[in-house]
């Protein structure tokens, strides 16, 4: 597809401490908290928002965000982002209105995909391929590019050190992704008990005849702009090669959950991962054939995604983390852990270097780290914060999402009840007929002009009340 | 010229950019002082009950 559409779900971590860091309110309760505000403007816990986005409460009390269908990955950034700022500020008035009823109590969202005990929650990737793409090639080719993709878009951590017999454990160790080692899948439908990297949910939110749903669930939540680009924009691109009939490298790996364990802790990038042919590769090198192929179908207004893309492998390949450093969130880290550490005399086993990761994710733009390396230009700023700014409430202008946004925006101000989920618009009151909008690339509808209409008359008549 | 417009969307070479040596410089006296400064902010959230806040973060998985 030269066109695609794609969506970024997170669920972020939720965690509620009095100032000794003791837990004050168990997560149930602080979620209801921050949901307050939301629940009493849409009288519901699970709402699209003006930008187009759905805000919601997941399963184990996560919040979530899932930013409206985007065509541009830089505006799909900018949304994310926006999500972000969102729920800070429910977070801030929550912990205001904590503190007013005289609670010793804080509420930190964490950007994140681990809590202390393991448990895990994931930052989903979604992308609209078409129907007749033929699925069942697609995790053949996609697979080794997102068993790798890691060492560029990885949000690194530590892996926690693993106890063995006769000192086979293993260390704590820093690596690419933690996500790795919650990965036991490489395709299936499941998302919690043995979750896959690809998983099989089809739900287009389009039409199904042209159309069906790839979800990536290998992903690490990012906080650098730069990474999250990355993520869809080379993606995008290894799909559009998968696309394209060509024909494509052929990198099977033999086993895709090995592959992807190792991957995490070779930070050099060369370790050999057998390949379902009876040959090796290395991750770079997996990486680096997928950037070659799909450098010829690259358009001009993607040089930049090229180069970025080159850089990330090359920091790995030489060690020169110069760049990396200041962009990636795995490098990033791994500059951050080693200064913090060589400053306390401490190693990655240090409940401090737990905590300095989750305060790395924290979305808190006062209190987290990213945002404090971010102020001191040691983290990337690419969007400037009016277009985060903006994107809070105005959605993606070519794609659905404008559609979706219009509606919402007026009803609001129009203080007119609707229901709305990625397809559907409508009204609450009786007899009401809801608006389906299939295509997903749609940004003019005659019959959500006209729903635009009733909305703007429903308000009107509202404020103006008829005598008698 | 900063890490921004390096990354900037659509941002291709800037002819106007100085060259690399200056950036490399400038950019290494801004972080060093940066890094102090970062470290400093960084030891008042460590130093108060990171174990404590590392322990009371469990909740159930998500997805």
């Amino acid at each position: 597809m030269k066109r695609r559409v794609g969506g970024l779900e997170t669920e972020f971590g939720l965690v509620c401490v009095r100032a000794d860091g003791n837990r004050a309110l168990e997560p149930e309760e602080a979620a209801r908290e921050l949901f307050r505000p939301v629940v009493a403007m849409g009288r519901s816990s699970n709402v699209f928002l003006r930008n187009a986005a759905r805000l919601y409460l997941d399963v184990g009390s996560h919040p979530e965000y899932a930013t409206a269908e985007c065509d541009d990955w830089w505006e799909l950034v900018a949304q994310d982002r926006a999500g972000e700022r969102i729920f800070a500020e429910l977070t801030r008035t929550a912990d205001e209105r904590l503190a007013e009823a005289g609670h010793d109590a804080r509420i930190h969202l964490l950007k994140n995909n681990v809590d202390s005990a393991g448990n895990a929650f994931g930052s989903h990737e979604n992308y609209l391929v078409d129907r007749r793409g033929e699925f069942t090639r697609l995790p053949r080719y996609l697979l080794p590019f997102l068993v790798t993709r890691q060492i560029v878009t990885g949000a690194g951590g530590v892996a926690p050190a693993v106890e063995g017999e006769a000192g086979h454990g293993a260390g704590a160790q820093f690596v690419f992704s933690r996500r790795s080692d919650h990965m036991w899948e490489a395709v299936s439908s499941a998302t919690t008990r043995t979750r896959p990297i690809i998983n099989t949910r089809d739900e287009p939110h389009g039409d199904a005849n042209l159309y069906r749903r790839l979800h990536v669930i290998v992903g690490d939540s990012t906080m650098s702009e730069v990474s999250t680009h990355l993520r869809f924009a080379t993606t995008d691109l290894v799909l559009r090669a998968i696309e394209s009939g060509r024909a494509l490298p052929e990198l099977g790996l033999g086993d895709d959950i090995a592959a992807i364990r190792a991957v995490a802790r070779d930070l050099a990038g060369t370790a050999p991962l057998p390949t379902a042919g009876g040959g090796t590769l290395s991750a770079l090198e997996i990486q680096q054939r997928w950037l070659d192929h799909v450098a010829d179908l690259a358009e001009d207004s993607e040089t930049d995604v090229l180069e970025t893309w080159q850089r990330a492998l090359d920091a790995v390949r030489t060690g020169d983390r110069g760049w990396a450093a200041q962009n990636l969130d795995w490098a990033i880290k791994e500059r951050l852990f080693t200064q913090v550490m060589e400053r306390r005399g401490i190693d990655l086993e240090d409940p401090s270097i737990e905590r300095l990761d989750l305060a790395y994710h924290d979305i808190d733009p006062a209190r987290g780290v990213f945002y404090a390396l971010q102020r001191r230009g040691l983290a990337p700023t690419v969007l400037p914060e009016e277009r985060i700014e903006r994107a809070r409430t105005q959605a993606p202008t070519t794609t659905r999402a404008h559609l979706r946004g219009r509606v919402v925006a007026a009803a609001q101000e129009h203080g007119v009840d609707h229901v709305v989920d990625w397809t559907t618009l409508r009204l609450t009151r009786q007899g009401a007929m809801p608006v389906q909008v299939m295509d997903p690339f749609a940004t003019e509808h005659p019959a959500v002009d006209a729903l635009l209409e009733e909305i703007r008359a429903q308000g009107a008549a509202a404020a103006d009340p008829p005598l008698a | 010229m900063s890490q921004q417009s390096l990354n900037a969307p659509g941002g291709g070479p800037d002819e106007n950019a100085p060259d690399d040596e200056t950036l490399t410089g400038g950019q290494t006296f801004a972080s060093v002082q940066g890094t102090d400064d970062l470290l400093d902010e960084i030891d008042s959230v460590l130093e108060s009950n990171a174990e404590t806040f590392v322990r009371s973060f469990v909740q159930k998985g998500g997805q």
